[in-house]
């Protein structure tokens, strides 16, 4: 069963929830043609489509998503608006803890911006800190661009580009605009750590969304929350396993 | 070049004003049966030294930070360990007192990486990442970078070794390496231990419930010439990477790259 903000607590303590999904979206400027809501919007949908699937065998408390997070290298593009680092993790682990407080022992979190590095360094001590709490990121499979041999990610589909404007074409057409600007930046991905999206691509974009279709937007969220949802499931399986049989 | 380091005074410093600091932040974590606690410092010690020796210009190296965040070894007999928020205020302390006294450029070398690692994530010592991102945008006058230094010696390791992304901790790489550079410290008990899963795991489990013999890899390979060619190949790598990067930060922000081009 899928529970969420519309569930009243007694069907909520009724259900005993088997897992919590926390979606994590961004308010940042995407170029001239998606809206600066866009990481929200699509974080929202794939969650929904994760925890519908979830929901098959499972009893699921899908989590409003928290529209902000680290927007920060954006820097000023208008409309921007950021978390510090700290903050986004101490609004994580303070939903997580009470969460866990009402006994739901899998959390699974969601996140729609690319720059929510801080996610992992505090999941990570969650998960070593408090002994029967799981939590883990979903993953999307959909990243086409591996590593080079220098182990280097240059070019690629980072922002604005194809992936998130067929998402939108599909979810909200109404709020794409016509215009398109393609920009591949000729560096390492990691360089977002040392300039600004501004400095490195004035038009806001790192990617080709002249070639998102409505076409692809519709198969990469189904296949992305399959994926997600199946590779969730079989995570806390095995984490759980392994902890059972390293216990002392 | 020149380097500096803590042997110079602050008045030669004054004198010659570094282009670049290096900063290197290790770990005090078990590395098996065979290796020493400080082994990625003795390792992080090494390569910064040779980096900072290879690079143009006038180079400020710092003290390795010895203690990272080891949460992964955590309650495994002699790791030290901070939380991610303390080392992400070590990192913005220190890079915050450089930028004070005029020093704009600024590399740091976080923990080791490896041959499966790439150059958008680090392995250990990931909260550096969102420490310099943050700091870039906060002072618009910085440009401070980190690289992983056996991570862009990638396509050297494969040459060098057999399945070197199968190398996660205390594996044949930092033991070639060791045996090289300090080989009274490395010990005799090389067990070779290569778990078929878990690492996706990573960051819901404890190393010691994933790989019991704090070892993952092949440490029984080690051999210290193939050390020495490691080591130079992360030397290499790392300025190799340093030297590009400010390259094209220099041209991204639109800055005077001359600084960087005086020997």
């Amino acid at each position: 069963m899928l529970y969420d903000m519309s569930a009243t607590t007694v069907e909520l303590q009724a259900a005993h929830i088997d897992i919590a999904v926390l979606p994590i979206g961004a308010i940042e400027q995407h170029s001239v043609h998606l809206p600066l809501g866009t990481d929200w919007l699509g974080v929202r949908a794939l969650a929904r489509a994760v925890a519908e699937r979830l929901a098959r065998e499972s009893s699921v408390y899908l989590l409003p998503a928290l529209p902000f997070s680290l927007s920060q290298c954006h820097g000023a593009m208008p409309g921007t608006v950021w978390l510090k680092p700290e903050t986004l993790a101490n609004v994580l682990r303070d939903l997580v803890l009470s969460l866990h407080e009402q006994g739901i022992r899998h959390i699974a979190v969601i996140n729609g911006h690319g720059g929510n590095f801080v996610l992992d360094d505090e999941i990570r001590e969650l998960n070593l800190t408090i002994d029967d709490l799981v939590v883990i990121q979903g993953v999307s499979r959909d990243a086409s661009d591996g590593p080079g041999p220098t182990g280097r990610v240059v070019g690629g589909d980072i922002h604005a580009g194809a992936g998130e404007t067929a998402t939108q074409l599909f979810l909200n057409v109404e709020l794409v605009r016509p215009e398109r600007v393609d920009y591949v930046p000729p560096v390492g991905r990691e360089f977002l750590d040392y300039a600004t999206m501004e400095q490195i691509a004035p038009s806001g974009v790192w990617g080709r969304p002249s070639e998102g279709t409505v076409e692809a937007g519709e198969r990469a969220l189904e296949r992305a929350a399959a994926n997600m949802a199946r590779d969730l499931l079989r995570a806390f399986a095995e984490i759980e396993a392994i902890r059972r049989s390293s216990a002392p | 070049m020149t380097l500096y380091d803590w042997h110079n005074t602050s008045w030669d410093l004054r004198a010659h004003p570094p282009d670049l600091a290096l900063l290197a932040v290790g770990a005090v974590e078990q590395f098996g049966p065979h290796l020493p606690v400080g082994t990625q410092n003795y390792i992080l010690d090494a390569i910064a030294r040779g980096v900072g020796a290879e690079l143009a210009g006038e180079v400020y190296l710092l003290p390795t930070q010895p203690f990272g965040t080891s949460g992964w070894h955590r309650g495994v007999a002699g790791t030290v360990s901070l939380s991610w928020r303390t080392l992400m205020a070590v990192v913005t302390d220190l890079v915050g007192s450089l930028l004070t006294v005029g020093v704009r450029r600024v590399a740091v070398l976080v923990g080791l990486g490896g041959a499966a690692c790439t150059t958008v994530m680090p392995r250990e010592n990931s909260i550096v990442k969102t420490a310099v991102r943050r700091l870039n945008y906060e002072n618009p006058e910085l440009d401070a970078i980190w690289v992983q230094p056996l991570t862009v010696a990638q396509p050297e390791l494969n040459r060098l070794f057999d399945a070197p992304e199968n190398d996660v901790h205390a594996g044949e790489v930092v033991t070639s390496i060791m045996l090289h550079l300090h080989p009274e410290q490395v010990g005799e008990a090389r067990v070779d231990h290569v778990p078929v899963r878990g690492i996706e795991h990573c960051n819901a489990l404890p190393f010691a419930s994933l790989c019991s013999h704090g070892v993952w890899g092949r440490p029984s390979l080690a051999d210290p010439d193939l050390g020495a060619r490691a080591l130079q190949a992360a030397i290499d790598g790392t300025v190799r990477y340093i030297e590009e990067a400010f390259e094209q930060l220099a041209s991204i922000k639109g800055r005077d790259s001359r600084q960087s081009q005086q020997v």
